[in-house]
């Protein structure tokens, strides 16, 4: 592209690149595959490109679309961490409907997904408070005493801590998900014979609740209905050795606990 | 009061929690996730308790929670999925899937093969209710733009 020429409109890669950014968001905190490559085809096609082709798979987005002139642009991106935020999803999916309805200009439309990218996470006690909150309420909820309860609130505090130590260690995924699962089994069997809690069982699954990756499940199998059965599989053998190392970390502490 | 009203409150209050942690904001989406919870895992009880085994109770919960976060999406304006992940919370085989695995570290084979056939049949039938659900609401938005063509103009993404 010659970046001297100066366009009265916005350049086509630049056009790209925002349809680009928007999409890896989207996948990145955990739209459906069918959803992200729907986003970009309007958002091109409002920028006026003449055929827009998009691949994605839940690790990687490719674009090509065809210019005017005949000229053909593409551009990629690779998607490594994913959190489900489904609030951002959300707030981008309006930002690219206002975009399409011609409510914003392309500048604009930008700085609004970057400012979505940009927002300030929850503060670290509130997503503690939601892990105890979980714990509690579902280990109730698989029948569980309200001593149980309590006792899963205070595993899930340690459960909750283990994951944030873990994660700035960067470790290998799996290994992590497998070594907070055991730390957690422990806390719980420590619980248990301090004489917080009654059910070792029913106080596990309100904190397994938390680490399985139940939506991810869901997610692997919508995208697989909608047609898009590489992202699905994917998701689902990655959700199934998630679920293996959860059972793995927990077993071992089980098997070593003689519980 | 009565276990199952607790139950379905707890499931409740777990379902927002998650819609929580996954950056869900805002007192229309959260009532409706709420609202769609609480009536899924209401579902599940009446059918388990009409004589239905638990796949079946998961496959109508999912069914009508699917169908319930398809309607309400539309009524706030909002994708799918911001309403259908955490409405499912009750529904995850959780329960199921800590007794397969300690059956399987306790060496009971038999034990394991039963549990995991169960964990398998509920995670297929919710499956199945989310498709069921996601084809209907598929169906019905296309017969809807046959009828009223000016109501869909090309850009109206759900």
């Amino acid at each position: 592209m010659d970046r001297k020429e100066t366009y009265s409109r916005p350049q086509p890669a630049e056009c790209l690149t925002c349809a680009l950014d928007a999409g890896e968001l989207l996948l990145a905190y955990g739209a459906e595959v069918s959803r992200v490559e729907d986003t970009i085809q309007r958002l091109e096609h409002v920028c006026g490109f003449e055929q827009v082709d998009v691949f994605t798979i839940t690790s990687s987005i490719v674009a090509t679309v065809r210019l005017p002139d005949g000229e053909a642009l593409t551009q990629s991106r690779r998607i490594k961490a994913r959190v489900t935020n489904l609030g951002k999803v959300a707030e981008i999916n309006a930002l690219s409907r206002r975009f399409c309805a011609g409510l914003l200009t392309l500048a604009e439309f930008r700085q609004a997904v970057q400012d979505v990218r940009d927002e300030r996470p929850a503060p670290p006690w509130m997503e503690l408070l939601l892990y105890m909150v979980i714990s509690f309420s579902l280990s109730v909820f698989f029948g569980g005493t309200l001593a149980d309860g309590v006792a899963a609130s205070l595993s899930g505090m340690v459960l909750f801590a283990m994951i944030r130590m873990s994660a700035t260690l960067q470790m290998n995924s799996l290994l992590q998900t497998a070594i907070c699962s055991a730390v957690t089994a422990l806390a719980v069997l420590l619980l248990v014979g301090a004489s917080i809690g009654v059910h070792p069982d029913k106080i596990m699954i309100g904190n397994i609740m938390l680490v399985i990756p139940g939506i991810q499940l869901t997610t692997s199998l919508r995208d697989m209905i909608n047609g898009d059965t590489i992202s699905g599989l994917l998701n689902l053998s990655e959700a199934i050795l998630k679920a293996i190392s959860v059972a793995l970390g927990f077993a071992l502490v089980l098997l070593a606990g003689g519980v | 009061m009565r276990p199952e009203f607790v139950q379905t409150s707890m499931g409740i209050i777990g379902s927002l929690g998650f819609a929580l942690l996954f950056g869900i904001r805002g007192t229309k989406p959260l009532g409706c996730i709420a609202l769609g919870s609480g009536i899924g895992w209401t579902v599940y009880l009446v059918s388990v308790a009409g004589g239905h085994g638990k796949a079946f109770g998961m496959l109508a919960s999912s069914l009508v929670i699917a169908a319930c976060s398809e309607i309400l999406a539309r009524v706030i304006k909002a994708p799918v999925i911001l309403l259908l992940v955490p409405m499912l919370i009750p529904e995850i085989p959780g329960g199921d899937l800590y007794y397969t695995m300690y059956s399987l570290v306790e060496g009971d084979t038999d034990k394991f093969a039963s549990l995991l056939q169960l964990v398998l049949a509920e995670a297929g039938a919710i499956a199945l209710g989310i498709i069921l659900a996601s084809y209907a609401a598929g169906l019905v938005n296309n017969i809807h733009r046959h009828v009223h063509p000016t109501v869909h103009s090309p850009t109206s993404k759900k």
